[in-house]
């Protein structure tokens, strides 16, 4: 008898367990406090079954592509290349920090039809990788929506977006297909295969919501990093201040005064004569040439060298300078970035 | 008691799908079969219209069957490598393999088995599909069964021009004659049969004197066309139309960019092709030289090249139907 009536509870519990695990989606759901609307069905399968299912995968991105594609902007910025992604009407853009580098740098944005603007970095986190900038003009721009509530769940299908090694009108920037496969605080992973040049990209959900930016890879094709929203909605407002945050190692504090030149110089008449270029430094791969002379640094005049020198004490390294030169008789400006000391 | 337990359940596997939320079994991934499971239909193309290329016992590539009577398309520069080429085309072995034809625009090669009753495939009626749409390819096989992989068309059809620029692939001689010291495998110019101490004379008809000529003959040239090269050997003047390869891939000086080191294996050659469709499935080059195919087992291409960690080329369907019938009627 008691055999009995534990085989009863047995059963009872095993029908509970599957009336539970029916529910179960939608009890994490309210767990998580909101029901998300209009989630693909297919994110609660464990896999597609047949082509139905298949189909409604191609069909949700294909109908949120043209959008995300519109947003999606190739960076470029002194040798490099990297994605970005428009979050607002008046051009706000997420991106990575290894690829913003810094704050206040001023960056080149491509949209997806080849039309260049200007744009300046904001605030970023350099322990995580997150980064802000914003475009010069007003707009308004193409931008796609943020899943701020980070409604996304692990097994979900997703989709990224960057200019793959740089920007070419001819193949538009790649999308590829995944799933979440990793989800960790500060780092999502997903199975959509990143490379170069798509960093600071983004990754979307079915419905086109932006969920993460990409921000690195492991050895494995499977292991594509990215960063998830919760780092940029944390740090909102201390990035649109433009602080730099964290410690690291997704780009370097600047340091007050380790800006390097590589140039020496002596008074002259009207300016500040170049009497020696260092070989392989900054002033050198710009050009500047022994027997220029500088007349502006930066907009300012200056007649003796210890006024130069405390002007580059304020400066660090990757800042910009701008020199106005004459040489022979001609003058021209030249604008580099300062190295590391 | 029974009413509290439900809730207790719930919590219970609430905790247990925290905790298993850390990450996904590779099973359910991309690649892992409960994905690759719902492409059966595909497989079963895969099985009987691709060819797997072996050399000895190393699996070295895939093919696309395209006659009945054991016509089959694979990559030229891969192919031309194996020691001991052998197929194996649904179940069937088949040892001897005939090289049948090359076309070296599209580094396509022609091969031939005996073989009759082959299921060729069955050509896409158009390529360009929108992006997002689903491919499937070759995954690792069995000795008797092919496995599908699947990706996504991930970006626009165009031409993929020759990396590094136009080249014929000779190397010069120090001095003022354009005189030849060596001629590079695999490049248009040991195709056409130019050979060391050859002297060049003109390209495309205009006389060169200086190494900036030929420069300036082979500027903006694309890949796959070929050029008249005009030359002295001994007291003769010949002229021979010279296949233009890239540079970059000819003389192995293309820089192992941070991308390359990053992707793994990569095609050797992967640029030059007049017109390509980009897919994403995720793979080694393993799967170059099969067939890409549509949800409805149509081929929309063959893989001709692994670019990078997430660009894989295919030839478009229109034109790998023109390069099999012109293929086959010149064999046949």
């Amino acid at each position: 008898m008691p055999e009995r009536q534990a085989a009863a509870s047995v059963s009872l519990i095993r029908r509970i367990m599957r009336l539970v695990s029916i529910l179960l989606p939608l009890l994490i759901a309210l767990a998580a406090g909101h029901v998300a609307e209009g989630r693909p069905y297919i994110n609660d399968k464990k896999a597609p079954e047949d082509s139905k299912d298949l189909l409604a995968i191609q069909k949700a991105v294909q109908e949120v592509l043209p959008k995300a594609r519109a947003a999606t902007v190739c960076i470029e910025l002194g040798e490099g290349s990297g994605t970005g992604v428009i979050v607002s009407a008046d051009g706000l853009i997420l991106t990575a920090a290894h690829v913003s580098s810094g704050v206040g740098k001023k960056i080149t944005v491509i949209m997806e039809d080849g039309a260049r603007h200007k744009a300046e970095t904001l605030g970023l986190v350099s322990d995580t990788d997150a980064a802000m900038a914003r475009l010069t003009d007003k707009g308004p721009w193409p931008f796609v929506e943020m899943d701020r509530d980070q409604s996304t769940r692990l097994g979900d299908w997703v989709f990224s977006l960057g200019h793959s090694g740089g920007f070419e009108k001819e193949r538009g920037s790649v999308v590829r297909l995944g799933r979440l496969v990793r989800m960790a605080n500060s780092t999502w992973q997903s199975d959509c295969t990143l490379i170069g040049g798509d960093s600071g990209g983004p990754l979307f959900d079915l419905t086109g919501r932006l969920i993460g930016i990409h921000s690195r890879v492991g050895q494995q094709l499977g292991v594509n990093m990215h960063v998830p929203m919760s780092e940029y909605v944390n740090h909102w407002d201390a990035m649109m201040k433009s602080e730099f945050i964290g410690e690291g190692p997704f780009a370097k504090k600047p340091v007050k005064g380790n800006g390097f030149l590589g140039l020496a110089t002596e008074s002259a008449e009207d300016g500040l004569r170049v009497i020696k270029v260092g070989a392989r430094t900054p002033a050198e791969k710009a050009g500047v040439k022994e027997g220029d002379i500088i007349l502006r640094f930066n907009g300012k005049a200056f007649a003796k060298r210890e006024e130069m020198r405390d002007e580059l004490r304020e400066m660090s390294a990757g800042d910009e300078v701008r020199l106005d030169i004459r040489r022979g008789g001609r003058e021209q400006t030249i604008t580099f970035e300062l190295g590391e000391r | 008691m029974n009413a509290k337990l439900p809730g207790l359940l719930a919590a219970i596997v609430l905790l247990g799908r925290t905790t298993a939320q850390q990450s996904l079994e590779s099973d359910y991934r991309l690649t892992g079969p409960g994905v690759t499971s719902a492409f059966g239909a595909q497989r079963a193309v895969l099985q009987t219209s691709s060819a797997v290329i072996l050399d000895g016992r190393r699996e070295a590539g895939y093919g696309v069957v395209i006659s009945a009577d054991g016509f089959a398309l694979a990559k030229s520069s891969e192919f031309s490598g194996l020691k001991k080429p052998a197929l194996t085309i649904d179940r069937t072995k088949y040892e001897k393999v005939e090289v049948k034809g090359a076309d070296q625009v599209w580094d396509v090669v022609l091969l031939k088995v005996d073989a009759r009753d082959l299921v060729p495939v069955n050509y896409a009626p158009a390529s360009d599909i929108a992006q997002g749409s689903w491919v499937v390819v070759n995954g690792a096989t069995t000795r008797v069964n092919r496995r599908a992989l699947a990706g996504i068309i991930s970006a626009k059809p165009r031409e993929i021009p020759l990396s590094g620029g136009a080249a014929l692939g000779i190397v010069l001689k120090a001095g003022d004659k354009l005189e030849i010291e060596a001629v590079s495998d695999g490049s248009g110019a040991k195709e056409a049969g130019l050979r060391a101490d050859d002297i060049i004379t003109a390209i495309g008809g205009k006389p060169v004197k200086t190494v900036k000529d030929i420069a300036a003959a082979l500027k903006d040239r694309k890949g796959g066309e070929t050029v008249k090269v005009t030359y002295r050997r001994g007291r003769e003047t010949k002229t021979s139309d010279v296949r233009l390869a890239a540079k970059g891939e000819l003389f192995g000086q293309e820089m192992m960019s941070r991308n390359d080191a990053m992707s793994g294996e990569v095609s050797r050659r992967r640029s030059g092709f007049p017109r390509v469709i980009q897919h994403d499935v995720l793979a080694n080059t393993s799967f170059i030289g099969g067939p890409v195919l549509d949800l409805e087992g149509r081929c929309l291409g063959m893989n001709i090249a692994r670019a990078n960690r997430a660009e894989t080329f295919a030839i478009p369907a229109e034109e790998l139907r023109e390069i099999a019938e012109r293929m086959i009627r010149a064999a046949r």
